[in-house]
This record gives C-alpha cells, sequence and structure tokens, in this order.
C-alpha cells in the first residue's frame, strides 16, 4: 500500500521526500505505476509533482527555455517554441510510445528516471541541455552530457527532484531525431540526435551505454568535412567506439554496434538535404 | 547469467586464498553486504542488498563451498531468496587462483547467476551490466583490502 501525497509547492515536496526515506516521486506515473503493478518498487509514499504549479510549463529565459518537469510528452510534441536546432526535441517527444503515454508521462519523469533507452537523453545530450535538481538545499544545474553517471545511476542524489529542463535559445539550424524501434512506439533499440552547428554538428547517440554518448573532440574533428564520407565514417566509428551497449530482446550489442555509425550517418543527411 | 573476469592482486597465493574464507573481509567487499557469517564448516549466510534505479531488492544467501583444492580452486553454490520469496537467485562460481611473480595472485573466476521472480522479468541485458560494475567494484575493494594486509580477522 502506498499512500500518494499532493503538495502544492516544490518546497513542500521536497521536504517531504527528505522526511520519508521510503516515498518516491511521482510525475504523470506512467512509469511509477507500472512499475508498482509488476511488484517491482515498493514506496511508503509517492509524493505526486503533478500539483504544482511552478513545474508546468515552457516559458523563454534569459537565455534560452525552461520546460518545467511536469510538462508532458503530448504538449512537447506540439509545442511551437521547439524550431530550428531544438525541432529534435519535438520529433522525440511525438515518437515515445503511444498517445496515451504521451499525455501521462513527463519530461522530468523521463529524465528523473533515466531510462538508458529514454528518448529525451540523447536529443537533451545533443542540444546543450542542463537538468535542475531541486532538494532542500535548493536548485542546482548539471549539464545533460554529465548527468547519467551509470545505469540508472545519475548526478540527482535522493531526496532531490528534476524541476526542470534548461535549454539554449533555438538557432535556425535543422536538426533530426532518428529512433530505430522493432514497431513505432517501442523503446529504442538506437537512437541518434543530430543538430547542425554552422560547419559542423552536434550529435548524441542514445540508448547504446547506460547514458546518451556524446563526443565533441569527435565533433570538432568532423568540422567542415561533412560531405566527406571518410570523415563521417570516422565520426560514427568514434562514437561507437564509446558505445556499450546491453544484449536485449531489441537486439545484441554488436548489432548496436554496428547500427550506431550507419544512423550517425544517416541523420548527418537528414541535416544536409534540409539546409 | 554467465559472467567471468580476471585480476591480480599484488599478495602471494595462500594470503589470497585465506581471503577469500575470510566471511568478514568478503563482507566487506561485497557491495551492498550487509550482513555475513559463517554457518558450518563450508557453509555461510549472508545479507545482500541491490539496487537498480528505483528497483531495490534484499537476498538472503546460503554460500557453500562444494569443491576445494587448496590453494588453487573453489567451487561455491550460493541461493537465495528475497524476504517474501518474490524472487530467488541461484548462482555457481568458480575461482581458481596461481602465480603471477613477483608475490603476485592471479584470480581467474566464473559465475553462472540466475534469477527468477519479479526480478527475473526484469530486462537481463541491463543486469549483467549491473553485474559487471558490481563485481569490479568487489574487485577494486578485494584487492585493496588483501594488498594492505586486512585478512586476518
Ligand atoms: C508502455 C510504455 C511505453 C514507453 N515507451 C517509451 C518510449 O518509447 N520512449 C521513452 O523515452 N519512454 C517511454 N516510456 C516511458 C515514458 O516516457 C514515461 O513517461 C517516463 O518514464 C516517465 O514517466 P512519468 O513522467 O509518468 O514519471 P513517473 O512514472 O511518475 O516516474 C518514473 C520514475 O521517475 C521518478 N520521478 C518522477 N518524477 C520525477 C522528478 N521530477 N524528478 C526525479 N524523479 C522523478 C519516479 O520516482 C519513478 O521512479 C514508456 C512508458 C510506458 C509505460
Amino acid at each position: 500500500m502506498s499512500f500518494v501525497l499532493s503538495p502544492r509547492t516544490v518546497e513542500e515536496a521536497v521536504g517531504l521526500l527528505a522526511e520519508l526515506p521510503d516515498a518516491l516521486p511521482m510525475s504523470g506515473g506512467a512509469s511509477l505505476v507500472a512499475m508498482k503493478n509488476a511488484r517491482l518498487i515498493e514506496a511508503s509514499h509517492f509524493v505526486s509533482l503533478a500539483g504544482i504549479a511552478s513545474l508546468h510549463g515552457i516559458t523563454a529565459t534569459d537565455t534560452g527555455l525552461r520546460i518545467g518537469g511536469m510538462t508532458r510528452h503530448a504538449q512537447l510534441a506540439a509545442c511551437d517554441l521547439l524550431t530550428g536546432d531544438l525541432s529534435m526535441l519535438r520529433q522525440a517527444a511525438g515518437q515515445i510510445a503511444n498517445r496515451v503515454v504521451r499525455n501521462m508521462g513527463t519530461i522530468g519523469g523521463a529524465v528523473g528516471n533515466a531510462d538508458p533507452a529514454a528518448d529525451y537523453l540523447a536529443v537533451l545530450a545533443c542540444g546543450d541541455a542542463h537538468v535542475e535538481l531541486t532538494g532542500t538545499e535548493g536548485s542546482r544545474l548539471v549539464a545533460m552530457t554529465d548527468y547519467v553517471t551509470d545505469w540508472y545511476e545519475t548526478l540527482r542524489e535522493p531526496g532531490e527532484i528534476v524541476t526542470a529542463i534548461h535549454l539554449p535559445a533555438a538557432r535556425p539550424v535543422p536538426s533530426v531525431y532518428r529512433k530505430l524501434c522493432r514497431v513505432p512506439g517501442d523503446y529504442a533499440t538506437a537512437s541518434v540526435a543530430c543538430a547542425s552547428d554552422g560547419d559542423g554538428v552536434r550529435v548524441a547517440v542514445g540508448a547504446c551505454g547506460h547514458g546518451p554518448i556524446r563526443s565533441r573532440e569527435a565533433e570538432a574533428a568532423l568540422r567542415g568535412n561533412l560531405r566527406d564520407p571518410v570523415a563521417i565514417a570516422a565520426f560514427g566509428a568514434a562514437l561507437a567506439d564509446l558505445a556499450d551497449p546491453v544484449d536485449d530482446v531489441r537486439g545484441t550489442s554488436e548489432f548496436r554496434l554496428r547500427l550506431i555509425p550507419r544512423m550517425v550517418a544517416a541523420a548527418i543527411s537528414d541535416l544536409e538535404g534540409k539546409r | 547469467m554467465h559472467l567471468e573476469g580476471e585480476f591480480t592482486v599484488a599478495a602471494p597465493r595462500l594470503t589470497v586464498w585465506q581471503a577469500v574464507h575470510d566471511p568478514a573481509l568478503l563482507a566487506r567487499c561485497v557491495p551492498g553486504c550487509e550482513e555475513a557469517a559463517q554457518i558450518g564448516e563450508n557453509s555461510y549466510r549472508a545479507v545482500v542488498k541491490a539496487k537498480v534505479g528505483p528497483i531495490s531488492a534484499r537476498f538472503t544467501l546460503v554460500v557453500d563451498i562444494v569443491e576445494e583444492e587448496a590453494p588453487d580452486r573453489l567451487r561455491i553454490k550460493a541461493q537465495g531468496e528475497e524476504g517474501s520469496r518474490a524472487s530467488m537467485l541461484t548462482a555457481e562460481s568458480e575461482l581458481a587462483l596461481s602465480d603471477d611473480g613477483d608475490g603476485r595472485t592471479r584470480v581467474t573466476w566464473a559465475s553462472d547467476v540466475n534469477l527468477s521472480g519479479r526480478l527475473g522479468k526484469y530486462g537481463l541485458g541491463l543486469m549483467k551490466k549491473k553485474a559487471e560494475s558490481l563485481s569490479a567494484e568487489f574487485v577494486t575493494a578485494f584487492s585493496r583490502r588483501v594488498e594492505t594486509g586486512e585478512v586476518v580477522e
């Protein structure tokens, strides 16, 4: 039996989580309820974040966008602010699961849960996003590229919640999210987020390790060589070298390692076509 | 799930052999081990807590040494369950020690782990990654404690 608590402010929510060590935060409940029903998790209380006004909505900031943790996938999939190099976030949100899950699930829950195959992780790493974490001591920002530290492990301390995602303002250059899955709506077997960046690209690979894979050195080496298939192949190989995929029902580790260079090359060619 | 590995410890074979029989020492090296005790000549009992994201489990394990050739080879069977019998775990492991020169010992190990029940349904690929990182943690802790001479309890 778990009790649901419904705080009205972030301070109240993190206070409850600090006070009740066996409590878990709950955003949409999309994954939490499924895990509870499968008896995978036990919690004395669920601290629902749904009633906290400051976690809802997407707002412009001095530096870009702040996406509240309670923002649902469906809202992001329809968000007009996500243009140019942020359009990949909109594309990713629209490819999560199905309509029911997109209406329920949230970006805060997805980032908090840090499923290695979650669609947002690669996009946010590619987009230079920061995760806003809030605990009883206040808020801090961590770069998405540093956030995931091991399988389902992140820099988030117990008792902290993901209150928002921060992104730089959209630039008018193309971006793409490519997701390979067995059937539409499945978790990714592998995914690639790719955004144009002057005469180069920013690229992050998803579902091929404990966290998203990005290499600024490899991106620097590719700069100016976006039409050179040899340079692109070397770039894909460099990212595959950083991968550590699982063997699972979606594919073997070997298969995923072979997918990476192909998907990366395909994503880069998508961008060239959109210029 | 099959796991295997190999590592070297900067200590002589006999010292390492004693260390792998020392429940108190092992308990401090096994990540998440909350208690360990000898319950028979070749039998040990341990309580180990493991966590993957929001999912955590506490297993009570009975570990038996089923075969040994001192100071080279050891075969171990572990069997355990969660308190509510929600999942069951069995593991058969083999350990071989050999001299690696300069007073160093090479440890080669292999383990077949079976998990059934509520956790058995959870992604095996991920469990393997988790098991690999726990093994690596164990190796680091074990080598450090043996090398600093913390063997006899
Ligand atoms: C059938 C199904 C298919 C899915 N397919 C996909 C898919 O294709 N791609 C994909 O990316 N995702 C997929 N998901 C996951 C989906 O994106 C969920 O929305 C996501 O896991 C988070 O759900 P939620 O926001 O409702 O969080 P919840 O279910 O409420 O919580 C999930 C976990 O995160 C923790 N948590 C919740 N909110 C926070 C917070 N603000 N800060 C810190 N921790 C928090 C909870 O304690 C819990 O452990 C799928 C889920 C289901 C059920």
